[in-house]
């Protein structure tokens, strides 16, 4: 194996100046960053957008943007993404003891009890709602 | 000891991720063009459909409704293996990263009571996180580990991990294991094999040293110490293959994620640069980050992550791209770095380089050559002028026919699943 100590060519860390270096030069900090901030388990979480009304008493609208985290043990009250009778659907989902229902936020919709035996399957843990306001 | 991870039927999970409704159903995903198959769930092995068959052949089957088929999206494909990859490279000191959808871990420092625990939680865990399902198999050489994998693939009852750690297994996994998937026989040597009277992976081991040296020359004693539990194809490898390594110790200690990439990439391209001066060109591009290990106040992490590619290259930007894959596999802010390296290895002569199958980015291999010819040229002159922007993948698939192709669900905001 070729062991090769290189010496960096110099780069200068924030350009090249003429005369007084900048004295904001010694507060500079990364700027804030959603992704890092929203995103805790970038490897587990994807993204989906909300078609219908029936968590809007929840204020989740048609439109908005669902950051959804895998990586989270769905618990008692939680909102979340299932898949269900063929498709993606956002519900809070209420946990007694073994049993499991699906309950929008919109009277308009009943609740849903998981049985045995349904083609059921929870994707994932909803961490935040993004929307749009103009 | 080695673990292979390998992801089941990975084309075909990775839509299956998105489209649930295709859980339990025969699929198949298409190559590019929409010509053969190239992925098959085992639903649709079941139904006969080998590897490779022509679309045509199997396009019955999807007008009845029995089958359904996908073409290969690769964007997406991509992004999920990346995903799978940094939860395997977090959980080990090492890891080489084989294909889109297998990996070798390096199991060293790890006791081994504590291995069954750590692998059926990374089951598990890629399984949560990603959707992926994968298997384990582990063993003293990789050629045992692959063949470990096998059997947690194929028998439900090891959960997805199988552990070849005793004579007794090692011996009963070689008897049922025939010759032809023994890893490095393959189809060329199995008819020879055969001719011999060998049709287990046993049978081959039973013959003597002096018998397999005669016959097949050194790759086959590799291959019958390895079926015993003696590891030589990393050592073998080593001694062949020549590698390329740049790094360095930086003054102060480094955390900071851009920084450190900006080193990465540097390395990288000193790496690319001199396989390019002696005309060769790399298979495999490693990153490795050190802590500062005389700190002992200081948590200590010394990962390194390894990728292959399918066609060795030594173009800037693909060796600083892939250097930095691997890098952003494997960082972790909390820790403060103090040496960082990349090394290019298993190399070959450029002009031996041949395109894979699968390998459709001639065109863009070719212009990343003429460019790279350029920036030589410039940087020769004095000191790296002429240097790499941000690398980001790109995305090929103009003019190329897609049929049946899924959406973009993980790199596309237009793409992303609707929920009702």
């Amino acid at each position: 194996m070729e062991e090769k100590e290189n010496v960096l060519p110099g780069m200068a860390q924030d350009g090249i100046h003429a005369g007084f270096p900048s004295p904001a030069t010694d507060y500079m900090t990364q700027a804030i960053d959603l992704n890092k901030e929203l995103v805790k388990h970038p490897a587990a979480t994807f993204y989906g957008r909300v078609v219908g009304d029936s968590m809007i008493d929840a204020g989740v609208e048609e439109g908005d943007i669902l950051v959804i985290d895998r990586s989270l043990e769905p618990q008692n009250g939680n909102m979340a993404v299932c898949f269900i009778d063929g498709e993606f659907t956002l519900k809070h989902i209420h946990i007694d003891g073994s049993s499991l229902t699906l309950v929008p936020a919109n009277p308009k919709y009943p609740e849903i009890k998981v049985e045995e035996g349904m083609d059921f399957k929870m994707w994932g843990v909803v961490t935040y709602v993004i929307k749009k306001v103009r | 000891m080695y673990a292979l991870v390998d992801c089941n039927n990975f084309f075909v999970s990775c839509e299956r991720v998105f489209q649930p409704q295709l859980e339990g159903r025969a699929v198949v995903v298409l190559s590019n063009n929409d010509g053969c198959v190239v992925a098959r769930s085992n639903e649709s092995k079941a139904m006969g459909i080998k590897m490779g068959t022509p679309f045509f052949k199997v396009k019955h089957f999807v007008d009845n409704g029995a089958l359904e088929v996908r073409s290969s999206n690769y964007a997406l494909y991509g992004d999920l293996s990346h995903r799978v990859m940094s939860i395997l490279a977090e959980a080990v000191p090492q890891i080489e990263i084989y294909s889109i959808d297998e990996a070798y871990l390096h199991l060293d420092g790890i006791p081994m009571d504590k291995v069954p625990e750590l692998c059926r939680g990374l089951v598990e865990k890629v399984r949560m996180w990603v959707g992926i399902p994968v298997s384990i198999g582990v063993a003293p050489t990789k050629t045992l580990a692959k063949i470990a994998s096998h059997f947690a693939k194929t028998y439900k009852g090891y959960k997805g991990v199988c552990l070849i750690d005793t004579e007794t297994k090692m011996y009963k996994a070689l008897e049922l294991t025939p010759i032809e998937d023994v890893w490095g026989v393959g189809r060329k040597l199995a008819p020879k094999m055969k001719e011999k009277g060998i049709t287990s992976a046993l049978d081959f081991v039973n013959r003597p040293r002096e018998w397999v040296r005669a016959n097949f020359n050194l790759p086959g004693i590799r291959t019958w110490e390895e079926l015993q539990g003696r590891a030589c194809i990393e050592d073998e490898r080593e001694e062949r293959r020549k590698s390329i390594c740049t790094s360095r110790s930086f003054a102060d200690m480094i955390s900071d994620e851009e920084e450190l990439s900006l080193r990465v990439s540097d390395f990288a391209a000193k790496c690319a640069c001199k396989l390019r001066e002696e005309g060769s060109a790399a298979y495999d591009v490693t990153t490795f980050l050190y802590t500062n290990r005389f700190r002992e106040d200081l948590k200590q992490y010394f990962p390194s992550a390894t990728i292959r590619l399918q066609v060795p290259a030594n173009s800037t930007q693909e060796i600083v791209g892939t250097a930095l894959k691997a890098f952003r596999m494997m960082y972790r802010p909390e820790y403060m770095y103090k040496k960082a390296g990349v090394i290019v290895s298993n190399i070959v002569p450029s002009d031996a380089v041949q395109a894979s199958l699968f390998d459709d980015n001639e065109e863009l291999r070719s212009k990343q050559e003429r460019l790279s010819r350029v920036m030589d040229a410039v940087n020769s002159a004095g000191n790296s002028l002429l240097r790499l922007a941000a690398q980001r993948p790109g995305h090929y698939s103009d003019g190329i026919r897609s049929e049946h192709r899924s959406r973009l669900y993980s790199t596309s905001m237009d793409d992303i699943i609707e929920v009702h």
